[in-house]
């Protein structure tokens, strides 16, 4: 306790003077600092308020995107082809969770296997946008689903819910035509932007699948339907709160496709084909409805729904007999002798009398070579209708330059080669048919062959079906259609409905042959398949009493044989062995159903590996039909042409071929020539 | 140390005189306030007296009854025990450092460990420095406030319990020590040349002080408020929902316990710091202009009670508590409005939180005391009792 008075009245005044001043200064401030705060809040509560009343209502509303269910796919009968199924699944919202390694250990407990994908999973959750949720496993079992459930709140960020996932019920059979549905990728969305559209937020969806080929891809707009919206008050931890219904919509499903198709037609045909790598089309010759486009061997399209795994696609797409590729449509081949009704059809619109005879003795000497029959000793004097039967090289080679390439090429135009066709779907190749003109092109478009000019020796490859000629197996089904129509081009037809609206108007113009030409060429090939000397005589009983198939063998070489090669079809590498083709329809009489089957590289020719798998084929489809049905179980007349039911036997194939049956191989340029004269005409053995 | 002329010797020490004495309008307002918080803390609950609501009021009647009492607490009794309080609290923010008597959490160590209790000693060191500095000037010439090798005393008082605040590290309670503390000695009368030179240095500080003396949390803090967007979930997420909140409030608000941004949470410390935000969403701009108002009528009504004393040491208190509160508004205002970075610096009276509250209580007592002690004469000298 101190104090006399050190200070004088006067400093005290000054004192007391200077602290109202300052204090009136700091009261000042003060008042500067509340104006400065009341014009902010000004500023954002009067004149940015609307704007921020948006960001408010973004942050209480979400639409949830409510995914529609994928349009299912039928077949004729319809049976379901490609449908949806539910599925339990977890998601991941990285931004949601608190420490991702933490949430995924915990994960881990709960669902094992997630473990073991941690890394795809982290590199998966960390590429998504911000709190876009990523599944991470789906088809999870009732008592996982329930687990994740269960331990919701220790698990920020982590979801189950049930949604539905694409479902093909028939596994590969339909895996080419029909397509599949997968993740969408980068490239979808750049692709639609490039389109100048803005790529819809269903895209982005988790769960959402994009349909990739076949049917899938092409009508994957109206498979898709409509997203729906669903307004939900959410809190900051995106948990709901509440719902709007009034401002919600529900999703319009994608629209229901029906295809010609028939699923029991198309299993057999993937089912004979067993290890073998081909294409096999069936179709109503009456309407140009295709039954069955099938690809062999096939893969699961289900696989590609959740995602393949990079082994077995690694696998799929390494795999010499390329499952991947569509071998209906996309895949070309040498027709080899299949062709050789064209090829008749030609001689006969040039006024050569099918009567008119031509000697075999196993070859044809042309300019300076010698063109080759596939049967060594020749057979003799043959006429059209037993050149078509013996499928003999000789007589066509004789003729053909009479006819000329351009009206050959014409006439495989008219029967449907070179064209692709309006089926709906995309990945058709037009193949090859080669004309003078063709040639000129193409030789002026490669640096390949600098001569534009055709010679008559290339005319003779193409006669018997080799040379520069490349059909697809769906070209050659429509050829077989055409010719048993033999009214009109029918034109091939995949999609019968979309939502119950039929697709496409089915309007054929005039086949322009003569019923009279037609017979002959018809008679001939159903003296191939029933004639007991025809070359797929024993291979082409169905069976089914009377009803009888007309059909066209064919042996194509995929590669030039070396001079005294020997082709040895059993022991070739795959890949250097012979195409087996067969075309046939049914019945021979009353035509309803035509097929196309070709195997490539077939381990034997086209009378021994085609024609009984066709014909397992063709049994299914008249066996459907109620008619046909009607007609076999009729009483039969006392006279059938022959005596099928010996050789009956689904299972096991038909001990065909020795070296002396009468063994279809068409079609040997005897090396002796120099290459190039025949110009263009390595023959395409893989499919491109 | 004569008494007034106007009363009789001994009449202003009784109780019942100085119960009168009390400045009513001042007691309203913080009544208010505090209501007002109790009733922001129901709202954001959801609708609820717990967990905050209820506890607030009674905190808040506990700290009423404390400040009436310090309000009758003579003046001299402050002005001796201010020294002695300072350097206790100094004592503790220093024992905070000696590892075992630290408490820490969420990385800074700010309480003192008592065994049975912790304590806060940088809010007992708000009270304390107010008290040392007014102590100190109110011996001091107006020269020597002016400008004066002396006043190397005052700039101690404040740096070293800054410098141990910021250690902490607590940058928002060293930001209020040293601003209270610039603001007492400028109440004071420093020169202004001094003032000038001194503000020009510590514009001249800033980059420097960002660049080498903040934790990186801190610098992050500035940073994010500097470009909120760049950060919208973690930092920024703050300051941009406090933002979304109180713009979408619009004039009016939206109403009572209807504030999306609040009730459902995206509004982050809506309890704590960011309380004056659901004010404004749930009231609008009027009612958070009214609230500011209350807020503005505390400060000049305590700078009125500071200009009356006739104490030099009951004017710079008082200045010195008005001070320490106004900071703490403006700050918490200009924080949630996005005009300033998130520092931990509550919302006075509003705020959930008992430590923040009991100061700012405490303080008013010595406010009131100063009011109702307005004649009283103390000594002069620097003795240091």
């Amino acid at each position: 306790m101190s104090s006399e008075p050190s200070i004088f009245f006067s400093d005290v005044n000054e004192r007391q003077g200077s602290f109202l001043r300052r204090t009136f200064v700091l009261g000042g401030l003060t008042g500067l600092g509340v104006l400065g705060l009341t014009a902010r809040l000004g500023q954002l509560q009067v004149v940015q308020a609307q704007e921020y009343t948006t960001l408010a209502t973004a942050n209480q509303f979400n639409f949830r995107l409510v995914p529609p269910p994928r349009g299912i796919i039928r077949d004729r009968d319809g049976v379901i082809i490609a449908g949806n199924r539910p599925s339990f699944r977890v998601l991941v919202v990285r931004d949601e969770t608190k420490d991702l390694d933490q949430t995924l250990d915990l994960l881990g407990q709960l669902i094992p296997d997630t473990l073991e994908r941690r890394r795809g999973i982290i590199r998966d959750v960390n590429a998504a946008p911000r709190f876009s949720p990523v599944p991470v496993k789906s088809d999870l079992s009732w008592e996982e689903f329930a687990k994740v459930n269960l331990y919701a709140n220790e698990l920020p960020g982590v979801m189950a819910d049930m949604h539905e996932t694409r479902f093909y019920p028939h596994g590969g059979a339909f895996a080419h035509v029909v397509g599949y549905v997968a993740k969408v990728s980068d490239r979808d969305i750049k692709a639609v932007r490039d389109k100048g559209e803005e790529p819809s937020p269903l895209l982005y969806n988790p769960g959402f699948r994009i349909g990739r080929q076949g049917v899938e891809a092409a009508l994957d707009e109206q498979l898709r339907g409509e997203a729906g919206g669903q307004r939900v008050e959410v809190d900051a931890r995106g948990r709901v709160v509440g719902e709007d219904p009034e401002n919600s919509r529900p999703a319009v499903p994608g629209k229901e496709v029906v295809l010609t198709l028939d699923a029991d037609i198309q299993n057999r045909a993937l089912e004979v084909f067993g290890e073998e790598s081909g294409g096999c089309v069936v179709m109503d010759v009456r309407n140009g409805d295709i039954l069955a486009m099938v690809s062999a061997p096939s893969f699961d399209p289900n696989l590609f729904v959740s995602g393949v795994p990079s082994n077995i696609y690694r696998a799929w797409a390494d795999y010499e007999r390329r499952p991947l590729l569509d071998k209906a449509i996309y895949g070309t081949f040498p027709p080899g002798s299949t062709f050789k009704m064209t090829t008749a059809l030609a001689l006969l619109d040039a006024g050569i009398d099918p009567k008119e005879r031509v000697v075999c003795t196993g070859g044809y000497f042309f300019g300076n070579r010698t063109f080759r029959c596939w049967k060594r000793g020749g057979h003799g004097a043959m006429d059209m209708h037993n050149a078509i039967k013996n499928s003999c090289d000789t007589y066509f080679y004789h003729l053909c330059n009479r006819a000329g390439i351009d009206r050959i090429a014409r006439v495989a135009e008219d029967l449907g080669f070179g064209h692709t066709y309006e089926i709906g779907i995309a990945g058709q190749s037009k193949g090859t048919v080669p004309s003078t003109k063709w040639k000129r092109e193409y030789t002026e478009a490669t640096s390949w062959d600098d001569d534009p000019t055709w010679y008559p020796g290339e005319t003779l490859s193409v006669a018997i079906g080799q040379g520069a000629l490349s059909v697809s197996a769906l070209q050659l089904a429509v050829m077989a259609s055409r010719l048993a129509n033999g009214r009109k081009a029918v034109q091939p037809r995949l999609i019968r409905s979309v939502d119950g609206q039929p697709y496409t108007e089915a309007k054929f113009p005039d086949l322009p042959f003569s019923d009279e030409h037609l017979d002959i060429v018809r008679a001939g090939m159903a003296a191939v398949a029933n004639d007991r000397t025809g070359t797929a005589y024993r291979a082409s009983q169905l069976g089914l009493g009377d009803i009888l198939m007309a059909g066209k063998t064919g042996t194509a070489q995929s590669r030039d044989y070396k001079a005294g090669e020997s082709r040895g079809p059993r022991n070739a590498v795959w890949s250097r062995r012979d195409h087996a083709l067969f075309v046939a329809f049914a019945p021979h009489d009353a035509p309803r159903y035509a097929i196309a089957l070709i195997i490539q590289h077939a381990p034997a020719g086209g009378a021994a590996d085609a024609a009984p798998k066709a014909r397992e084929v063709m049994r299914v489809a008249l066996l459907k039909d109620p008619d046909m049905r009607a007609r076999i179980e009729r009483p039969l007349p006392p006279e059938p042409e022959s005596g099928p039911i010996e050789d009956e036997g689904a299972a096991p194939p038909p001990p065909e071929p020795t070296a002396a049956a009468p063994e279809p191989t068409p079609a040997e340029p005897t090396p002796v020539a120099p290459q190039d004269q025949t110009g263009p005409q390595p023959y395409l053995s893989e499919p491109q | 140390m004569t008494a007034s002329a106007l009363t009789r010797p001994g009449e202003r020490d009784r109780l019942s005189v100085k119960i009168t004495q009390i400045d009513w309008r001042l007691l309203v307002l913080l009544c208010a306030i505090a209501g007002m918080g109790a009733a922001m803390l129901y709202s954001v609950a959801k609708g609820s007296w717990e967990p905050w609501a209820a506890k607030h009021l009674i905190r808040f009647a506990i700290c009423l009854v404390i400040m009436l009492g310090l309000s009758m607490v003579n003046l001299k009794w402050w002005f001796h025990l201010a020294y002695p309080v300072y350097f206790l609290a100094l004592l503790m923010l220093a024992a905070i450092e000696i590892p075992g008597l630290g408490y820490t959490a969420m990385g800074a160590t700010r309480w003192l460990n008592l065994g049975v209790t912790r304590i806060q000693p940088s809010e007992i060191m708000k009270i304390a420095l107010v008290l040392a500095l007014a102590r100190w000037y109110h011996g001091a010439t107006a020269n020597e406030a002016r400008f004066h090798w002396k006043l190397i005393f005052p700039v101690l008082l404040i740096g070293a319990p800054f410098a141990l605040v910021a250690h902490q590290p607590d940058l928002g309670s060293a930001m209020l020590l040293g601003l209270t503390g610039a603001a007492i000695m400028f109440a004071a009368g420093l020169s202004w040349k001094v003032i000038v030179a001194a503000g020009g240095a510590a514009v001249a500080g800033v980059w420097p002080f960002i660049q080498f003396v903040m934790h990186d949390y801190q610098r992050n803090r500035v940073l994010t408020f500097l470009h909120p967007e760049a950060d919208p979930s973690g930092e920024g997420y703050q300051i941009m929902q406090s933002k979304i909140a109180m713009g979408s409030g619009g004039l009016l608000g939206k109403g009572f316990g209807l504030g999306s941004q609040s009730q459902l949470e995206f509004l982050p410390e809506r309890h704590t710091d960011f309380i004056f935000a659901a004010v404004s969403e749930e009231f609008g701009f009027v009612g958070s202009f009214g609230m500011l108002l209350c807020y503005l009528g505390v400060i000049l009504i305590a700078l009125r009670i500071a200009s009356l004393s006739h104490s030099h040491f009951g004017r710079l208190a008082t200045a010195g508590v008005t001070a320490t509160f106004a900071l703490y508004v403006l700050i918490n205002g200009a924080m949630v409005m996005g005009l300033a970075p998130v520092v931990g610096v509550p919302m006075p009276l509003m705020s959930n939180g008992g430590t923040v509250m009991l100061t700012v209580m405490i303080g008013f007592g010595l406010v009131m005391a100063t009011r109702v002690h307005r004649y009283v004469e103390l000594p002069k000298g620097h003795g240091l009792f």
